[in-house]
């Protein structure tokens, strides 16, 4: 009775590209966008930019870290 | 060699925001979200002399990503989310009006997609990735994707009643989710 989405919505389109199903003219498409870029736009804590330098520091002295560093 | 890394440092600077994302929408919860994130910084430094440079470095830390939120799902015996009955209850009492369905609405309806078929949508309706490089982040096929995607869509659409199709109410939504909950 349904029809088949995935075959409605495939073949045609040009590849790699997102489906036009969730593209702006879609509401899902468009929640789904606004759910996402709220997250992004999340402020990053630092300790992910610490994280990162620590790693660096810990490379350019030949060490790896040992579980150091809390 | 410190110029490299230097540029591979930069590089995972700037997909934190997105990771994140990914991760949030994974997890759904911001604890578990931010350790996969600091996991899958580590553990993409460790990996760097097998990243390709030139080639996609979102893809490939998205990938990491998601393989440490499953094996940490593993490790967990993946513990059984008791969200999920809150998560009914709030559908029941709270369905969708048709045209003013508001983020809360989305995200509670998202949250119960498998997560299968979370990733893929997100992946590919959020993230801006192709099929092809959600297929290889997923280690699957495209074809697999692109089914997970509408059916994600399909069911997002049933719960939120924006298909115009829908007839059946969120009773029906309710009692499928509840069906698998064995309350």
């Amino acid at each position: 009775m349904k029809p088949n989405i995935a075959a409605a919505t495939g073949g045609h389109k040009k590849p790699g590209r997102s489906s036009e199903t969730l593209g702006p003219n879609s509401e899902i498409g468009r929640k789904l966008k606004q759910y996402y870029d709220d997250l992004v736009s999340d402020e990053v804590p630092d300790r992910f930019a610490n994280l990162l330098k620590q790693l660096e520091e810990s490379e350019n002295s030949g060490a790896t870290p040992a579980g150091e560093g809390q | 060699m410190a110029d490299a890394a230097s540029t591979f440092k930069q590089d995972l600077l700037s997909a934190i925001p997105s990771l994140r994302a990914f991760a949030m929408s994974l997890s759904q919860n911001a604890d578990k979200a931010d350790d996969l994130v600091q996991e899958t910084l580590v553990k993409a430094w460790d990996k760097q002399a097998s990243f390709q440079p030139g080639t996609n470095l979102k893809a490939w830390v998205f990938t990491i990503l998601r393989n440490e939120f499953y094996s940490q799902m593993r490790k967990r015996g993946r513990e059984v989310q008791d969200s999920d009955g809150v998560i009914t209850a709030r559908l029941a009492v709270h369905p969708a009006q048709q045209g003013s369905m508001d983020l809360d609405d989305f995200r509670t309806a998202l949250e119960t997609l498998p997560e299968d078929q979370r990733e893929a949508i997100i992946l590919i309706g959020a993230s801006g990735f192709s099929y092809e490089e959600a297929a290889e982040i997923c280690d699957c096929a495209v074809g697999t994707i692109k089914s997970r995607v509408s059916r994600a869509r399909s069911r997002l659409q049933e719960i939120l009643n924006v298909s115009g199709e829908a007839d059946f109410g969120p009773d029906a939504i309710s009692a499928q989710v509840m069906g698998s909950n064995a309350a």
